[in-house]
């Protein structure tokens, strides 16, 4: 019996976009954001204001004075670094949820999506795409389909990794061929619903490159590159593994060859290393994780 | 443990783990009669790619890694001869044999230096598309490999 009515069903019931990130994601596309703008957004929400002041003093973000206030963390941090732990910090209540069918552990999805953000926000850097928060954000959001899927994966696991077993395909094709629908295509459906910038809501319906005519696009490039290299560092696996199509083409795209690959693994190690609290923003007792959305 | 990481222990109520292993490789290694063994988890196979950063963590390698591996059981009692040695790990994503091939580099790395020092491998799980989670049981020495989501197997 198709599940697709069912899948369909849950997309209508979809639970509105944590509002401060949604605020936040409005900003990606300008550069010239005022610190002031950003203050505006998040002055009601005491939880991500507690969570900038925390976030701020990891290594991650590089900073070689401790933070106090707010208002210091606002001015030496920056706009867009402050965009990225606005939207990081909202997008807990949806990617901090448990995602059985896809990750054992409750926070794996969230472990899974900062990894992939420190990934994009490095690479972005290296290959100079994504500008400012960009990269960062289609790396954190780009699975945000696994959140409603993960119940129907659950339940069709056994013969979803059957199919993966037998046939030889990706994690993704054979959600496809068992549920009538994957990851991407639900996330991108999601992006639509909650009014996504459009860039945003591309790479997430088209971050593991099946359609060709997404091969040409920086972003979703970009975050595939990250999303691939994030899964052979592993730790942060989830059951589907590493079971996903590898394109040679990102590396013309990106002129890289296969050592670099390797250069960019030892650099993120680090990078992974110094992000851990924003790792813990899921897991962490100020109340922030249990919210729903 | 941490990615690029190694424990050895000689005490028989630990079990040292490490967890969900992509393309990089874990090797354990143990003497039954000593009871001593280590747990190694490296990332990459070959420490020229930056030789100040193998300075730093040599775990990272599989060349500076796995010797430090079997050095650090010897301070502990183990005997070479006596070694059981286990290997999971070294995945890949799909796609042909040219790309995105660091999990089998790691597994070659690892091999090369087994057949110059004479180590032969008792047990493994490597390659493919899976994640592994990787167990030493102190007390015995047995091995298991957790594949996520799928079943726990001993090696």
């Amino acid at each position: 019996m198709s599940l697709i009515p069912q899948i369909i069903k849950s997309l209508k019931n979809l639970p509105p976009f944590p509002t401060v990130a949604q605020r936040a994601l409005t900003l990606l596309n300008n550069p010239e954001v005022a610190i002031q703008e950003l203050v505006e957004i998040v002055k009601f929400d005491p939880a991500i204001t507690a969570n900038i002041l925390r976030i701020s003093n990891s290594a991650y973000f590089g900073l070689r004075r401790e933070i106090h206030s707010l208002n210091q963390a606002l001015l030496l941090l920056g706009t867009q670094e402050l965009l990225k732990i606005i939207i990081a910090s909202g997008a807990t209540r949806l990617l901090g949820r448990p995602t059985p069918g896809y990750y054992v552990e409750s926070q794996g999805l969230w472990r899974h999506s900062v990894s992939c953000a420190i990934m994009a926000d490095l690479l972005g850097r290296e290959l100079q795409v994504g500008e400012g928060a960009m990269g960062f954000t289609a790396g954190l959001l780009h699975d945000i389909g696994k959140v409603l899927l993960c119940l129907y994966v659950d339940e069709k696991f056994a013969d979803i990794i059957q199919v993966v077993k037998n046939k030889g395909v990706s994690f993704q094709d054979a959600e496809r061929e068992v549920l009538g629908v994957d990851h991407s295509t639900m996330g991108g459906e999601m992006a639509r619903i909650w009014d996504f910038p459009d860039r945003l809501r591309l790479v997430i319906t088209h971050h593991h490159l099946d359609k060709p005519e997404a091969r040409g696009d920086d972003l979703v490039m970009l975050v595939y590159l990250a999303d691939l290299l994030v899964l052979m560092f592993g730790r942060d696996l989830g059951a589907d593994g590493l079971a996903y199509a590898g394109y040679p083409e990102v590396l013309r795209h990106f002129h890289l060859r296969e050592r670099d690959l390797e250069r960019i693994l030892l650099h993120f190690a680090e990078a992974w290393q110094e992000a851990q609290s924003l790792f813990g923003l899921a897991g962490s007792k100020d109340g922030l994780q249990r919210a729903h959305c | 443990m941490g990615v690029a990481d190694l424990k050895v222990s000689n005490r028989g109520n630990q079990v040292l783990v490490t967890h969900a292993l992509g393309s990089c490789v874990g090797l354990a290694i143990y003497d039954p009669q000593a009871r001593v063994g280590g747990l190694l988890h490296y990332m990459l196979p070959d420490s020229h790619l930056d030789p100040a950063k193998a300075q730093v963590n040599p775990y990272m390698f599989a060349d500076t890694g796995i010797p430090l591996l079997f050095r650090e059981c010897y301070q502990l009692g183990a005997v070479k001869s006596r070694l059981r040695v286990k290997v999971a790990g070294g995945s890949q994503v799909l796609g042909g044999h040219e790309h995105f091939q660091i999990g089998r580099r790691n597994y070659a790395a690892l091999r090369k230096l087994f057949l110059k020092n004479n180590v032969l491998i008792d047990g493994e799980d490597v390659g493919g598309v899976t994640a592994r989670t990787l167990f030493l049981e102190m007390a015995t020495g047995r091995v298991w490999v957790r594949v996520l989501g799928q079943e726990t197997i001993e090696l």
